[in-house]
């Protein structure tokens, strides 16, 4: 009997403790948020004082998770296909207006938007906010121009500083090269195609169209043109390149963090929040971990003019048909990005503001900041905004999965080409 | 003869030396990140790799519990370390696991084996089909059904299909055909019902089954990986391989602190393992023999 | 057995079952028909577009989809090299310890058990470490032995991320065997043995026509987790490679959860999981069908 009775113990303790575990369902007096690591708002102290202040003004707690850009959309895809989305989630228009918001998961915000803010907000950064003209699943905060870096340290030893206009932050293709030749003799290896995954898949993009000037959409966004013969002229190049490597083994983060620790000289994967990022060791910004200085360059391109990716970032929210809700998201929405408190949003993400005033009121967030300066000088370079084309997510599962298959292959041009066709073809499959 | 003697005792001293190193090249990984815990990023990330960390630095296991912190228990406001709760997490989805394996198999694995009903065998099959199948076939149904159930999110998520998976009872099935029918008759000449021969009789006769099936699904649930993966998000209700698979998506460079994870995740399972070794020995090779 | 008993035997048994069979048919029968159902359907992560019965589409485009067959190809060599090999190596080094002092045996037979128990995603990231590129140990070690001349990049080269995989893998599947076989061995009757022994037979006849057959139960069920085992080395490739480089580790597992996840077609990677579990059913099967005859 006793043994009876303790089967039963255990049984009820199993089932209260399923009654406990369950999460207590919560009212719109809490709302959660999933982030990328968009500069510190990957990074809890930060972001808690963020909230913490909206929390003392609204009185609706926010609870935050913090994303990976290796893991986080599997995470994301995983918890709506469950229906168990967050509230907000703070990226950037190619996932939030292109994916999710182009398969039904978020909610539109059209109406946060007013004409004083449609002023205000940065042109490009409005548009790839926007869907259609009544339908936006973003409210920007945040943007900036993604460029590449080179260890100037090393440059200057292997004497092939010329080549680089550190003033300006440009260079061309054939200055590109010849540094990197330099560096080759000097160090064997300089850099890495990294393609192990999408994360950091805007540099790799970048540098392929700028070489030679191709394309990665058409200007309308309704289809891939990487299949453009410059394109396969620059991945040809690169594969022939001596000490830059296609490496399927490392994405990104793990290209920035060899640049950091001085095993690559140069990072493809580049932006002002790296520039700003004392990095793991300590030594400062702009430093690698052993102290070596680093310039950021704009993508070389035959003429020295690029044409930059952007990275916008800001929040949308993910309908999960709780009307309090998503009401309670879009006080959050107009808190951080609509408001006086903007300055210490955009401030925690490392990059520069999506508008240039709020409410008339002029947004100068960075004016103290000699690097963020000095990085304004390759703002004009941004380019087309083409990560809202359909299809965005399986477009960059082909483009990573075709450098793999580009560094695998003889480096023929036969070879390259069957590849980049093969995928493009893919990715244009699945903008239909 | 002699001759063959010498032969066999270079065999002998050949196959001693493979298996020294064979056990050397075993033991290696556990020893290198025990030893990577404690080196510094530069250490790390040298291509010259240091055998024995020169300078023993805390930075990684300090990094590690200044992580991303969770609340202890549940929603509770007091807030502690990530890889803290992810322990308790872990600790809690074993146990309960191991418990409801342990009941249900134990139940159905003698009723398998003793009982002869109708559609035992079509039973039988259908488990023994099941057992070898990849959780990745069903992974799409499951998540759909887990969030139908509330349950998305959620411990649970990952115990209760553990359980429902047919290894154990597969396993349970095995010890149960040792039992001696006429035990079991002799219950039933004095009175006994269905349930008490059940708790009487068979379960002192399986226990040492049960026990090898107890630490088997302690150690598979604490070690799997796939099912926490899709069923799990919020950094409080992370597991401790999930954490570490976290940690190394968004630091994937710095192996110090994934070393310090995986020593956290590592270390406290082979105590348990070394613990209960002999038991868990002898425990698997009955349920195989008998087979 | 009168109908009576019968009845009472059959109420009896499914009661027992009962505990179990909720969880069984609950999170395994009923998804793996939600699965097959699926499969028939061109579903995906849209929700503006509703699922559409697509007949056996699915299944028509897998056997035109390279990458399918390139994860079929895969998952096949992983299971194919990785049961014989973890078998031989491990009655290798059981009959090699078998005999040894218990404080010895009991040593070797944890020390090749360590990496199960280690855990998979424990294992996995520090083998990613170790075979990384740049300053990874193995690497540093073939180079300074004068092996390679120049770093190998593992996990990237499509040539050897397979094999590497199945490196991983081997270790943390013959721990299992191993205890079985040193079981088994110990177990084998002395006496035929030391027969046959003075009938001249030498070691290996000893082995092939005495304890070969004796433990052919153990070989049996070793073939059996062995593969199931093999079916299960998701981590490996999600944590190492992705699927990567070039499809080079890409498995049936892994492509399953891509198609879901990455490419958000869940119709198709649920006709996937339909394929595998036939594939592994006739597995099983046939290893049933084999441990039943013996």
């Amino acid at each position: 009997m006793k043994k009876v009775l303790s089967i039963a113990l255990a049984l009820l303790l199993v089932l209260g403790l399923t009654a406990v575990a369950k999460p207590a369902s919560a009212d719109a007096e809490e709302i959660t948020l999933w982030t990328y690591p968009i500069g510190n708002w990957g990074n809890e102290e930060t972001v808690k004082a963020l909230t913490d202040a909206f929390t003392a003004e609204t009185g609706i707690k926010v609870k935050v998770e913090y994303l990976t850009y290796a893991d986080g959309d599997d995470k994301v895809n995983t918890a709506l296909t469950a229906k168990k989305g967050p509230d907000l989630l703070m990226e950037g228009p190619e996932r939030l207006v292109s994916n999710w918001g182009a398969n039904g998961y978020m909610v539109n915000i059209a109406d946060l938007f007013d004409d004083q803010d449609k002023a205000e907000i940065n042109a490009a950064a409005l548009a790839a906010c926007f869907a259609d003209d009544a339908t936006a699943y973003e409210y920007p905060l945040c943007m900036t121009a993604h460029c590449m870096a080179v260890n100037l340290n090393a440059l200057k030893e292997a004497g092939a500083e010329q080549y680089v206009n550190a003033e300006t932050h440009t260079w061309t293709t054939e200055q590109f090269f010849a540094a990197v030749n330099a560096l080759a003799a000097k160090y064997g290896l300089v850099g890495g195609i990294y393609c192990s995954g999408q994360g950091g898949d805007q540099g790799t993009r970048a540098l392929v169209n700028n070489l030679y000037g191709g394309t990665f959409t058409n200007a309308e966004h309704t289809a891939y043109t990487w299949d453009d013969p410059k394109n396969i002229q620059a991945l040809k190049a690169l594969y022939d390149l001596e000490g830059i490597e296609y490496d399927p083994s490392i994405n990104g983060g793990e290209e920035i963090a060899n640049f950091y620790n001085g095993i690559f000289k140069m990072a493809f994967c580049w932006n002002i929040a790296q520039q700003l990022n004392p990095n793991s060791a300590g030594t400062g910004a702009g430093k690698t971990a052993n102290g070596d200085d680093i310039l950021f360059m704009a993508f070389p391109s035959e003429d020295g003019n690029a044409n930059l990716q952007g990275g916008i970032w800001g929040f949308g929210i993910v309908n999960n048909g709780d009307d309090a809700k998503i009401a309670a998201a879009k006080k959050f929405i107009q808190y951080m990005a609509d408001s006086e408190h903007t300055y210490d949003a955009v401030r925690a993400s490392n990059f520069f503001a999506a508008r240039t005033a709020v409410a008339g009121n002029a947004l100068d967030v960075w004016s103290d900041n000699e690097i963020m300066a000095e990085y304004t000088k390759l703002m004009p370079f941004l380019g087309d905004y083409y990560q809202v084309t359909k299809g965005w997510a399986p477009a960059r599962t082909a483009w990573w999965n075709m450098l793999q298959q580009v560094g695998a292959s003889d480096g023929s041009e036969a070879a390259i080409g069957s590849a980049v066709s093969t995928y493009c073809g893919q990715a244009n499959d699945g903008a239909k | 003869m002699s001759k063959d003697n010498g032969s066999s005792v270079a065999y002998k001293i050949f196959s001693l030396v493979v298996l020294i190193v064979l056990a050397f090249l075993f033991i290696f990984p556990l020893y290198w990140i025990i030893t990577g815990m404690f080196k510094p990023p530069a250490a790390i990330n040298s291509p010259v790799p240091q055998w024995f960390p020169k300078e023993f630095t805390m930075r990684n296991i300090t990094e590690l519990f200044s992580r991303r912190t969770a609340p202890l228990f549940g929603e509770i406001a007091l807030r502690v370390p990530g890889a803290v709760r992810w322990m308790i997490n872990t600790v809690f989805m074993a146990v309960m696991a191991m418990i409801l394996t342990c009941i249900t198999a134990a139940m159905a694995g003698y009723a398998l084996a003793k009982k002869r009903f109708i559609g035992r065998a079509l039973l039988f099959s259908l488990i023994v089909a099941a057992m070898a199948l990849p959780k990745q076939v069903i992974l799409v149904p499951l998540v759909r059904e887990i969030s139908s159930l509330g349950l998305y999110d959620n411990i649970w998520a990952v115990i209760l299909p553990t359980v429902g998976w047919p290894f154990g009872v597969f396993l349970m099935k095995q010890f149960s055909e040792g039992i001696p029918g006429e035990m079991m008759e002799a219950a039933r000449i004095d009175g006994a019902s269905e349930f008490r021969t059940f708790t009487s009789v068979v379960v002192p006769m399986i226990k040492p089954g049960i026990g090898a099936l107890a630490i088997f699904t302690f150690i598979n649930s604490w070690n799997d990986y796939f099912m926490q993966l899709i069923m799990l998000t919020s950094n409080s209700n992370l597991t401790i391989s999930l954490g570490i698979a976290t940690m190394q998506a968004e630091n994937s460079t710095d192996f110090g602190l994934i070393m310090a994870g995986a020593a956290l995740a590592a270390v406290p399972i082979i105590l348990v393992f070394l613990l209960f070794q002999k038991y868990f020995t002898k425990g698997i090779t009955m349920g195989a023999v008998k087979g | 057995m009168s109908p009576e008993l019968r009845r009472r035997e059959t109420i009896a048994g499914y009661l027992f079952l009962l505990p179990s069979l909720i969880f069984f048919i609950g999170f395994v029968v009923v998804p793996m028909v939600m699965c097959v159902v699926t499969s028939f359907f061109d579903a995906n992560m849209d929700l503006n577009t509703p699922d559409k019965f697509i007949w056996f589409n699915n299944y028509i485009e897998l056997w035109k989809d390279p990458v399918f067959l390139k994860a079929l190809k895969n998952t096949f060599i992983i299971v194919v090299v990785s049961v014989p090999f973890t078998c031989i190596f491990s009655l290798w080094v059981a009959s090699a310890i078998y005999k040894m002092r218990e404080g010895l045996l009991s040593f070797f037979r944890i020390v090749f058990y360590l990496p199960v128990v280690t855990g998979s995603v424990a294992v996995t990231v520090v083998w990613k470490w170790m075979y990384n590129n740049y300053y990874g140990i193995f690497n540093y070690v073939l180079k300074n032995t004068g092996i390679i001349s120049k770093n190998i990049n593992w996990l990237g080269n499509p040539q050897y991320a397979l094999w590497c995989i199945i490196l991983i893998l081997l270790t943390t599947s013959v721990g299992q065997p191993i205890v079985l076989y040193v079981s088994a061995l110990s177990n084998v009757d002395n006496s035929l043995v030391e027969a046959s022994e003075v009938d001249g037979a030498n070691n290996l006849q000893v082995f092939w026509r005495i304890k070969w057959p004796q433990i052919m139960p153990t070989t049996l069920y070793i073939l059996i987790i062995t593969t199931i085992n093999s079916f299960q080395c998701f981590a490996l490739i999600q944590l190492l490679t992705s699927g990567g480089p070039n499809y080079a580790t890409e498995t049936v597992m892994y492509y399953i959860y891509y198609s879901a996840f990455k490419l958000y077609r869940f119709g198709y990677g649920n006709a996937m999981g339909v394929i595998l579990a036939i594939f592994i059913g006739i597995l099983s099967a046939i290893q049933f069908r084999l441990a039943r005859e013996k």
